[in-house]
């Protein structure tokens, strides 16, 4: 058997699927988020106890995955946008400022509406200026809220864009300008449309906008607040349970009976812990003193020691109209679909029968979680697919990599970065809007140092911030180690929690060693 | 060859920039299936040239015809609709991308022709694949970054990538000048290969002698902007391309100025 004569191909070595996976450029920040999510498992075990389980501690409650998942989920949303533009070779330090301004523009659009108003000098009564309302809408819907705070939003991210890519400043200037600019329209707009009558200078915080997502439609009460809906007069709820078919009304039974039963439960414990402690304090003391008869009877007394269990409250009509208000789906379905809960029946699940979603009272512990989870899950699909799998992922790609191969193949660069300049503005908007409906406040000072932390989160996920080089799922994992650092400091034991900000900073500088070595490795530098 | 029309023409090509004459004047005809070298001192126009005939900007007098009709570029875009393929120096690749990826840079194929439709990627893979072997080079794996592959593979790629998409005139800049000894021999090569193709023609800019002497069949010489010499190989000699290369002076004179000193 003659060899056939050696080629350019035969220099490589055949990939095993495990150096194939080595080489991915996220496999550090694996490494570190798999070690973080071990350090949030064993130091959030509250002290005392012992568990060989990570997964038993606090941290991983459900409590605990529902607001450790908000946190991450919020700072994936706008990593992605900044992620995305770093890739194509530009940066956005306005992400914060835009988070706070588009929150506060949504929120004074829903608590006072939306006008469009000319301002012209008036020489009635000395010269001053004059307002003319052209459009007044009082009464806008979620969405429309929505869409003209996108309207505001996008266009800004557009005239960055479009500054950067027609003067070639350095986005990092121009952005700079960004998030001063919009930071003080924010506080500017809100001072001065925000105040009551009464005041020379208003707040910078929107408060009093009503619990949009809680709005349900009840029967023979038209759209109410769920709270208000809960508070009516009895007869009106019983007159609500009365109109429930009956095989509602015995599950909704069956499930408080069981809630009432947990909590009698809870009480009964607390109450045997409670009295069992002095008698634990005086044993020690006998255990000291060396009194060998009263050690004996205290011991005794703790073994038999029994408090009368607790009895459960009975389940009443009123009770069941309640819990029925509780489960009436919301008649502002955009509003609950950035601000409300998801998962919610499998979250009910884990409670009954389950049994593990339920706290030390014996209630539900987590009604479900953010609804931003499901959002962030979206965006970062929709990312990934266009990123790794579509022509623009490519352009994206080409932008950042090499500018003027881009431009030489006919790629649209300057499209491609304001089209991303507009997107980071859009991931930021959601961000707000997801804050905005969650909270049913807004204030000025939100998103503050978040255009950092998301640039830091999608360094730490693998970025190189000369472009051309990362992933969506990098983007995601530096979210989760952004996140759950965080937490996991937060729970070591004698430990200043802002040490979790000097474990970070260490982080980014490995990361960025790391990434642009494997940049470096690529090029054929190394 | 002469009874073939030429692919490409210029006539009287003058480029302006502000007072500074950068061409002055500079008629050209390259045939298919035919290397054309391009030859002249540095500052000579070579560069300026390609660029007018690449549609990176607009000659300021003169005329080009592709295939004998009239034709003129508002963008490097219009000229490769036109046919007009060019490797440039910096071979416009992406590094931190694959293969594939940069075969395909600005004209990826993708489902419902939308940027946002999704890459057709087995597909690409497999042209790519198939279009460098057609010009002598095989490659193991599509999806190795560019980055980490040798020169010569990178200039293979970049030609192979002007031919797939129409080019019909190929405009080579200085493409050996930045390779070791065996890595400018498969250059040539490839461009060989894509001469023997027969309906391409190769406009090949060079320092080299050697490498001209060994693959033109036509040569041009450029200097301070006028072509102050042309002719097939057969008509030239050794010494002439010496000679003209260097501007016209007399490498005779430069060496005894040299040993004076
Ligand atoms: N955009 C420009 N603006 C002003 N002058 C230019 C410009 N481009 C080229 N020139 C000048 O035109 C002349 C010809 O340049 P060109 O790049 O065409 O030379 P070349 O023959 O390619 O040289 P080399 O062999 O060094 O590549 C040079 O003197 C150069 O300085
Ligand atoms: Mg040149």
């Amino acid at each position: 058997m003659s060899a056939a004569p050696r080629q350019e191909s035969d220099r490589h070595d055949a990939k095993g699927p495990l150096t194939a996976l080595f080489s991915r450029p996220e496999i550090g920040p694996i490494g570190v988020m798999l070690l973080l999510f071990g350090m949030l498992g064993y130091f959030s075990i509250p002290a005392g106890e012992f568990s060989l389980n990570p997964f038993a501690g606090e941290g991983f409650n459900a409590l605990g995955i529902r607001n450790n998942l908000r946190v991450i989920s919020q700072l994936g949303i706008i990593a992605l946008g900044a992620g995305l533009l770093i890739i194509a070779g530009e940066f956005d330090l306005s992400i914060g400022s835009m988070v706070g301004f588009a929150g506060a523009c949504m929120a004074m659009i829903l608590r006072w509406g939306f006008s469009v108003v000319i301002p012209y000098l008036s020489f009635e009564g000395g010269v001053h200026i004059e307002f003319f309302t052209l459009i007044h809408l009082s009464d806008v819907s979620p969405l429309g809220a929505i869409a003209i705070t996108m309207c505001f939003t996008l266009f800004f991210g557009w005239l960055q864009g479009y500054i950067v890519v027609r003067s070639g400043l350095p986005s990092f200037i121009v952005t700079l300008g960004g998030l001063f600019f919009l930071r003080g329209l924010t506080e500017v707009s809100l001072r001065s449309f925000n105040h009551r009558p009464d005041q020379v200078k208003g707040a910078t915080t929107v408060t009093e906008i009503p619990d949009i997502k809680n709005i349900i439609h009840l029967p023979g009460h038209g759209e109410i607040e769920r709270e208000a809906a809960k508070a009516l007069p009895e007869a009106d709820l019983i007159a609500i349970v009365n109109a429930l078919p009956a095989d509602n009304v015995a599950s909704i039974t069956d499930r408080l009976q069981y809630t009432y039963q947990r909590i009698a439960d809870a009480k009964t414990d607390i109450m045997a812990a409670k009295g069992v402690k002095p008698l634990e304090r005086a044993l020690e003391n006998a255990i000291n003193s060396g009194n060998e008869v009263m050690v004996a009877t205290i011991q005794d007394k703790i073994a038999t020691f029994k408090v009368t269990p607790v009895v459960p409250k009975t389940v009443t009509d009123i009770d069941v109209a309640r819990a029925y208000i509780d489960s009436v789906v919301t008649a502002r379905p955009v509003a609950n679909f950035f601000g409300g809960d998801i998962l919610e029946p499998i979250f009910s699940w884990l409670y009954y029968p389950i049994d593990w979603n339920t706290n030390n009272f014996g209630n539900q512990f987590a009604p479900g979680l953010y609804s931003c989870v499901m959002i962030w899950v979206i965006l970062s699909l929709l990312c990934y697919i266009m990123l790794s799998r579509t022509q623009a992922g490519n352009w994206i790609y080409s932008t950042g990599g090499n500018l003027n191969a881009a431009k030489a193949n006919g790629v649209p660069t300057n499209k491609v970065k304001v089209s991303l300049f507009m997107f980071s503005a859009f991931c930021a908007t959601i961000f707000a809007t997801c804050q905005v409906f969650e909270v049913n406040t807004a204030d000025a000072a939100k998103g503050n140092l978040k255009e950092l932390e998301a640039i830091a989160a999608a360094v730490i996920g693998g970025i190189v911030m000369t472009g051309g080089f990362g992933t969506v799922l990098g983007i995601i994992i530096g979210a989760f180690i952004f996140g759950i650092a965080k937490e996991a400091f937060f729970y070591i034991p004698g430990i200043d929690g802002s040490f979790y900000r000097v474990f970070l900073g260490l982080v980014i500088i490995a990361s960025a060693l790391l990434n642009e070595n494997i940049r470096k490795r690529i090029m054929g530098a190394v | 060859m002469s009874d073939l029309k030429p692919l490409i023409e210029t006539t009287g090509l003058v480029k302006k920039f502000g007072s500074f004459t950068a061409l002055n004047g500079v008629s050209l005809k390259v045939y298919p299936g035919e290397v054309h070298a391009l030859l002249g001192d540095n500052g000579a126009g070579k560069s300026t040239l390609i660029k007018i005939l690449s549609g990176v900007f607009p000659p300021t007098e003169g005329q080009i015809h592709v295939e004998g009709q009239p034709v003129s570029f508002a963008s490097p875009r219009n000229a490769t609709d036109a046919g007009i393929g060019t490797v440039y120096q910096d071979l416009a690749l992406n590094p931190l991308t694959s293969v594939t990826r940069n075969f395909f840079l600005g004209r990826e194929l993708t489902r419902f022709n939308s940027p946002f439709g999704l890459l057709k990627m087995d597909e690409m893979h497999q042209i790519a694949i198939q279009e460098m072997a057609k010009i002598g080079i095989n490659i193991a794996d599509p999806e190795q970054a560019v980055g980490t592959m040798s020169g010569g593979q990178r200039q293979t790629l970049a030609i192979a990538r002007a031919i797939y998409f129409g080019a019909k005139v190929l405009i080579l800049d200085e493409p050996t000048s930045a390779l070791g000894q065996k890595q400018q021999m498969e250059v040539l090569k490839t461009i060989r290969q894509v001469k023997d193709l027969g309906n391409i023609a190769i406009i090949l800019i060079t320092h080299n002698e050697i490498h001209a002497r060994l693959i033109a069949d036509r040569f041009t010489f450029l200097s301070l902007g006028e072509v102050i010499g042309e002719g097939t190989a057969k008509d030239l000699q050794g010494d002439d391309i010496k000679r003209l290369m260097a501007g016209g002076a007399e490498i005779g004179d430069l060496a005894k100025e040299l040993a004076a000193t």
